[in-house]
């Protein structure tokens, strides 16, 4: 199950996070997307370690926890998609579709002339395409 | 083979360096053993790695032992092959023989046979006894190796080498080391070989059910353990690895329920760094090993090698991998395990791998992204440990002490309960500890927010303890006994901690359910049905932790809550002080957060306070206002205990900065009311604040407020509040910034009077002093609530402060306030451009023109100058006007008629009155050109002269100038001053002239007066007479005045009518009678007219006079001119004439006669030359430079009286300079010239040609 999903702008600002869990533990959420931007720093800084995926925009599990797995994918404008489930066995490929799909909202909702650049994302028809992205998240295996 | 593993052990245990077997043929050896032993370790082995690549590997420490050791005897071929690594690696064979018979017939044989066994890598080391000095002996030993080189080396191989017991030669060790490198190398190379092809052979069989996992790692290990021997790490690590791999593939897939292990005593504490933690032999299950000892063994394998080999980074980095690995492989087994097994096995495996390997690693030895993935697997280790002691704690009932952060909400309600088989029930004797756990329980109040925020904490549990516990308890049938703990909303959502279960349920019970109380506090009935209470759940934790752990440190540590607190602070800093060594700032810095929150429980406010303000940068600094909202209370609350005001205030403002949805107003409102309270609290100092975030200002939407120089103004600004109440500032300055000059210091606007500011937007007006002409921004706002100083710097868009607009980058500015370099602003020209009357009170127009500014309350003085009055008697009339100017084309468009009279009244006059010089201008002439008409009087005290043909008299303009001195002031504060003085034309109606018309034979002349209009209106003439002075009478002895019949006469403007009178010359009157009366010098010309005239345009009837009779188009005004009649003048008496110059021409040098001629024209009159008896006196005059004159320049000559007489005058010159000079003149000084008449005149200029050229000069001599 997908427990957050956050867009997280250039300077690290958050522009859009939604979790997807019944409690009202949003602020958990919020600390693992913010603490996750560690390690997305880190592999953008060490482009050595991350090697020949440099010029990816997936950036893979960012977090083998025993409990959850915080995945990222960073935009070319540096803006960077965090995921957070508590699937432990998810495959690489649902995730790079789930990205690819949530990047092309993304775009979408950007390019919205009366969406501020460096804002939070407000759009309502964002937050519902999210949403539907994440309800079929792992459904279809097409990668 | 698995009945090795004993074996192997002990082999293991003892054997841990490389053999080198000493077959002493000779016995030498106790001589030598200390020298050869001296040697050791090797300094320098070059061995093939399993890759059969060269290694070099430094001090290989290695053993000699004799082939007759009982180590090396009694082995069974089997064995030998199996734990063929401790066979010696190189057999050195010592010999000695000092005589070639004896090597022949016994060394040599018995050498054969030593050496025939190709197993063994041997070389024969011949020691020669022979002292240096005995030279027989030393030439024997030197025979004797040669033969036995000449019988061992063969070309491929060197097998000898000869050592001198008295002094070995200088290279002998090193021929001996390379020697025995040489044999370990190629011992060492078939043992691989042999180890490689076996096991080749036993993992062709892995899948077969044959398979024996501990042969194969018997093998394996073996191999393993070769390779550490030969000092060979990385392959010794690498065949742990495939080891590993092997393991883990055929562990799980073999279908077998196999024991896990784990349920020995001390299995809670991790051996993954322990080799010894338990023999092999014990862990062996069937033909493979419990996984639970068996990983750790390998990895405490793989760890000591990677010590070995001074790589403790990748301890860490394999281990923290490991730990979450065998953690998740305990989960599988979790319910055969005892209870939180897992948990303790992984704090004391993270405890022990993050003592080994910071023990191990060095700083600064590796590069500097390897040390920073050091310490941040470090801090992931802590982390990890932490996170299993925090649950640990909460399982027994210090939950109430775990902060319910973000950080541990985010790692303990996702990582599930304990899953054990059956919880543990509470034991028999327990019920006291019972009974304080819930006094604990009861007493601990749920702790509150700062500021009365309320807020549910976040769930630390991942879902209800009491339930699950409940759940997994075997004696209790899964009924609904404990659903009523569910239906409790304050359990489920975690906004009070598990602390209240006793009274919840109570509360609840009373509500729908009063049959069951059983559960109720203090009502232990014992039954083992029932579902046991939170306190219960606690203590029998403690308990199954209490046999579970088996360590004493840990079991201290979960003893009490301080012995809790203490660790829990020791894992969180060790997790944040590694983290901050990292890349994982942000880590670091929350967890800091979670310190603080521990000191400041213990009332460390300042440590507290320092890190929580590292954590609340860390959120704004990245906008992260949702955690940010978490975190500041805590930080303001640390201020106020420290009693730091400006970070307290500094604390509230960021709280009330921060997004609205975050906090309720109530919130919203407490906060503010703590600003409101330490500002008029008793502060000693005023204490600054910066408030940029939460009141921001712009000017107002539009163009910018547009200024003449020196105007004062008002400036709107629009302030955002961002206040959740009307808050009341004291005082409220902001500051203009000139765009043109930085370093104009900026200037403050004041506003000295309380504001109270609104929630949202409010407008405020600020008196605005006179600015420098430029164009200003807004600065700073800065203002005073009670003590508190607060500034302001950032603007916003009209908008309220964008709230997640964290990055405050320059916005570009807009100018609030243009200043206007100084321009007219006004221009005050006379209406009209054409005289006046003189003597006669006019209007005199002023066009008031403002240049796009407005006149409001303008005050004009009028100065006039000498010759001008006011009427002060009379109102003063102001309208407005079109000016063609400024829109004509609108004006042309409406009506056309008026497009050329730029004074066309579009407004009935309005009357104003002159107040002291001053005016003051109404209101509608505050925009629009006005023409103010102001009734003057010109005075002249001079009649006007008339002037007659003879000698026509321009009359002088400036005589009917008169000046108008106006200052307007205006603007808002009449700080605008515009003066401006105006010239106003005066003139009389008429300019008079005269002329003798005719003249009569009877004496009589013909006056013809003209009379020009002068003014821009048309005169009408009613009467006219003339009164003539002495000498003059009219004809007729009429009264002077003309025909009537011509009156009245009109004349148009700027036209002339002539009048003719008829007069003649009278008597002169004597001089007696001169001196009796004024003699009338001058003649008056009376003029009786009226005017009708526009004063729009020009000249119009006096003022009074429309005034009292608008409808009468002219009134009749009297002009008088006077007029100097002259008497007739005679006519000349003499004439000069020049009489013509000789045809020839001049010539310079030669002498011409010139002649004039003098006749008398009258005969007889009363002129000068009559009183000379005839004689007229001459005078020739000339330029003495061009003319030579002979003979009399100057003389009288005799004229005859009789009219008509003449005399011609000759004068001999001589023209002296060629060219047009002037002639000479004949003048008569004693005759006045006017009695001279020139006939006819002479030449002005005369031709003077050059000398005719004389050739005799030029003849040469």
């Amino acid at each position: 199950m997908i427990a957050c999903v956050a867009v997280i702008g250039h300077q690290n600002n958050p522009l859009y996070i939604q979790s997807f869990t019944e409690a009202d533990d949003a602020l958990k959420l919020h600390h693992i997307v913010h603490c996750s931007l560690d390690v997305v720093e880190e592999r953008v800084n060490n482009p050595k370690k991350s090697g020949p995926t440099l010029n990816e925009t997936f950036l893979g599990l960012l977090y083998p926890t025993e409990n959850y797995k915080v995945y990222g994918y960073l935009t070319n404008t540096k803006v960077k998609f965090i995921l957070v489930t508590t699937d432990l066995d998810v495959r690489d490929a649902d995730v790079r579709n789930f990205f690819r799909r949530f990047h092309a909202a993304y775009v979408d909702a950007v390019s919205n002339p009366f969406h501020v650049p460096g804002k939070k994302i407000t759009s309502k028809t964002f937050a519902e395409r999210v949403s539907n992205i994440v309800k079929s998240f792992g459904l279809s295996s097409a990668g | 083979m698995a009945n090795y593993l004993a074996q192997f052990q002990t082999i293991k245990n003892y054997c841990d360096q490389i053999v080198i077997a000493v077959e002493d043929v000779s016995d030498l050896w106790p001589n030598i053993k200390d020298r050869f032993e001296e040697q050791l370790p090797f300094k320098r082995a070059c061995l093939n790695n399993k890759t059969r690549n060269l290694v070099f590997v430094d001090n290989l420490p290695a053993e000699f032992i004799l082939t007759t050791d009982a180590r090396l005897r009694s082995r069974f071929p089997q064995e030998q092959s199996l734990f063929w690594f401790r066979e010696p690696y190189a057999t050195v064979v010592l010999v000695t023989c000092e005589d070639l018979e004896e090597f022949k017939t016994i060394l040599k044989p018995r050498l054969r046979l030593i050496v025939q066994n190709d197993e063994r890598e041997w070389f024969i080391v011949f020691v020669s006894r022979a002292h240096p000095s005995n030279d027989n002996a030393t030439k024997m030993a030197k025979k004797v190796y040669a033969k036995l080189e000449a019988e061992f080396s063969s070309k491929k191989r060197e097998r000898c080498c000869k050592f001198d017991i008295h002094g070995p030669e200088a290279n002998f060790w090193e021929d001996l080391e390379s020697k025995i490198m040489e044999c370990v190398k190629n011992t060492l190379d078939r043992r691989v070989q042999f180890y490689e092809d076996e096991i080749r052979k036993l993992s062709e069989q892995r899948f077969m059910p044959v398979w024996n996992f501990c042969n194969f790692f018997v093998l394996k290990e073996s191999l393993a353990f070769m390779f550490e021997m030969a000092h060979l790490h990385e392959d010794a690590l690498r065949e742990y690895d495939e080891l590993e791999l092997c393991y883990l593939e055929t562990v799980n897939t073999g279908g077998k329920q196999r024991e896990f292990g784990g349920l020995d005593s001390g299995d809670d504490q991790a051996a993954l760094l322990n080799i010894g933690n338990k023999p092999l032999t014990q862990i062996v299950q069937d033909d493979s090993f419990r996984e639970f000892e068996f990983r750790q063994y390998l990895f405490a394998c793989q760890s000591k090698l990677l010590f070995k080999l001074n790589r403790p980074f990748e301890v860490v980095s394999r281990g923290y991998p490991f730990v979450i690995s065998f953690s998740k492989a305990l989960i599988l087994h979790e319910s055969t395990l005892p209870f939180c097994l897992r948990e303790v096995w992984v704090i004391s495996a993270c405890l022990a791998l993050i003592n080994a390997t910071s023990s191990h690693y060095n700083d600064g030895l590796v590069a500097s992204d390897i040390e920073k993935e050091f310490y941040r697997l470090q801090g992931d280790l802590y982390s990890l440990c932490r996170v299993k002691f925090m649950r640990l704690a909460y399982l027994i009932g210090y939950g109430m002490d775990i902060e319910r952060s973000p950080v541990n909400s985010a790692s303990l309600s996702m990582l599930p309960w304990p899953k054990p088989a059956v919880w543990p029930s509470l034991p028999a004797d327990a019920s006291s500890q019972v009974l304080d756990k819930e006094k604990v329980i009861l007493q601990a109040t749920p702790r509150s927010k700062h500021f009365g925020i309320q807020r549910k904490s976040l769930p630390l549990e991942p879902s209800v303890l009491l339930r699950e516990a409940n759940r997994r308890r075997a004696s209790l049938s899964a009924g609904n006994m404990f659903e009523m703990f569910d239906s409790r909303p304050s359990l489920i959502d975690g906004s009070t901690p598990d602390a209240s279960p006793s009274t919840s349920p109570l509360q609840k019970a009373k509500t729908f359910s009063m049959p069951r109380t059983n559960s109720s506090p203090g009502n232990f009935d014992g039954s083992m049905d029932r579902p046991m209470r939170l306190a219960e759940i606690y203590v029998a934790a403690e308990h199954a932790l209490k046999r579970t752990i088996s360590n004493a440190d840990l079991w201290k540590s979960l003893s009490s809550l301080e012995e809790f607190e203490q660790k829990y602070l020791e894992l969180t800093k060790g997790a944040a002080d590694n983290y901050h060594h990292s890349w994982w700032k942000r880590h670091g810095v929350v967890l800091d957060g979670e310190i603080a929150a521990v000191c400041f429980r213990h009332g460390n406010f300042d440590l507290a306070a320092k890190s929580y303000e590292k954590v609340c940068a860390l959120y704004a600094g990245e906008g992260w206002q949702e955690l940010l909202a978490d975190v500041l209370p805590n930080l303001a609350e640390c201020q106020k205990m420290l009693n730091d005001q400006a970070g307290y205030l500094s604390s509230c403002v960021r709280l009330l900065s921060l997004d609205k949805g975050l906090f309720s107003t109530k919130e919203r409102q407490a906060f503010q009311a703590e600003v409101v309270r330490l500002a008029h609290s008793e502060m000693k100092d005023p204490v600054p604040l910066d408030v940029s975030s939460l009141i921001t200002f712009s000017g107002n939407l539009g163009p910018p407020l547009e200024l003449c120089d020196g105007d004062p103004g008002t400036l709107s600004v629009t302030v955002w509040s961002g206040f959740p109440d009307d808050i009341t500032l004291d005082s409220l300055s902001l500051t203009l910034m000139a765009t043109f000059n930085a370093d104009e210091g900026a200037k403050a606007l004041r506003s000295s009077t309380a504001t109270v500011l609104k929630p949202g937007r409010n407008t405020i007006t600020l008196a605005l002093p006179p600015q420098k002409p430029g164009s200003y921004v807004l600065g700073v706002l800065t203002g005073q609530i009670g003590q508190l100083r607060f500034r302001s710097h950032s603007f916003s868009k009209g908008g309220p402060a964008d709230s997640d607009d964290f990055m405050s980058y320059e916005k570009p500015t807009r100018p609030i306030l243009k200043v206007f370099k100084p321009r007219p602003l006004v221009d005050l020209t006379a209406a009209v451009s054409s005289a006046l009357l003189i003597n006669e009170t006019q209007w005199v127009g002023i066009i008031v023109r403002p240049i796009d500014y407005s006149l409001k309350g303008a005050v004009l003085h009028i100065d006039t100058g000498p010759g001008l009055k006011i009427e002060e008697s009379h109102v003063i009339e102001m309208e407005s006007c079109a000016n063609v100017s400024q829109s004509a084309a609108d004006i042309s468009n409406v009506n056309g008629t008026q497009k050329d009279c730029t004074l066309a009244a579009n407004k009935e006059p309005e009357q104003l009155s002159l107040d002291d010089g001053r005016i003051e201008f109404s209101d509608w002439a505050s925009d629009v050109n006005s023409v103010l008409w102001i009734p003057v009087l010109a005075i002249s005290d001079t009649l006007p002269k008339g002037s007659s043909s003879v000698n026509p008299q321009k009359q002088s303009i400036v005589d009917g100038m008169r000046t108008i001195a106006l200052k307007l002031e205006f603007g808002a504060s009449h700080n605008q001053i515009f003066e401006k003085t105006i010239a106003v034309h005066f003139t009389d109606p008429f300019h008079v002239s005269t002329r003798v018309a005719d003249k009569c034979n009877d004496g009589t002349l013909l006056l013809q007066v003209i009379l020009h209009s002068q003014v821009k209106a048309s005169l009408t003439i009613y009467d006219a007479w003339l009164e003539l002075q002495d000498g003059f009478v009219h004809t007729g002895k009429g009264n002077g005045r003309p025909t009537s019949s011509f009156f009245p006469l009109v004349i148009s403007p700027t036209s002339k009518a002539g009048i003719l009178f008829s007069i003649c010359l009278g008597k002169m009157i004597g001089e007696d009678e001169l001196e009796a009366r004024k003699p009338e010098t001058e003649s008056i010309l009376n003029i009786r007219y009226g005017i009708s005239g526009e004063r729009t345009i020009g000249a119009h009837p006096p003022v009074a006079v429309e005034s009292v009779r608008p409808e009468v188009a002219g009134q009749d005004l009297i002009f008088k001119s006077a007029l100097v009649l002259q008497r007739p003048v005679l006519d000349p008496c003499l004439a000069v004439g020049f009489l013509p110059l000789p045809s020839t021409g001049l010539r310079v040098g030669q002498l011409v006669t010139m002649k004039w001629r003098i006749e008398r024209l009258k005969g007889f009159g009363d002129d000068e030359i009559s009183e000379q008896s005839g004689e007229v006196l001459y005078e020739v005059s000339a330029n003495s430079e061009n003319w030579m004159i002979a003979g009399r320049k100057r003389g009288h000559v005799s004229l005859s009286t009789n009219q008509g007489s003449r005399i011609v005058i000759s004068i001999l010159c001589v023209p002296l300079v060629a060219g047009y000079v002037r002639p000479p003149r004949l003048g008569l000084p004693n005759v006045d010239e006017s009695n001279i008449s020139n006939n006819p005149p002479g030449p002005h200029l005369v031709c003077v040609m050059p000398p005719v050229l004389s050739s005799s000069f030029c003849i040469p001599a």
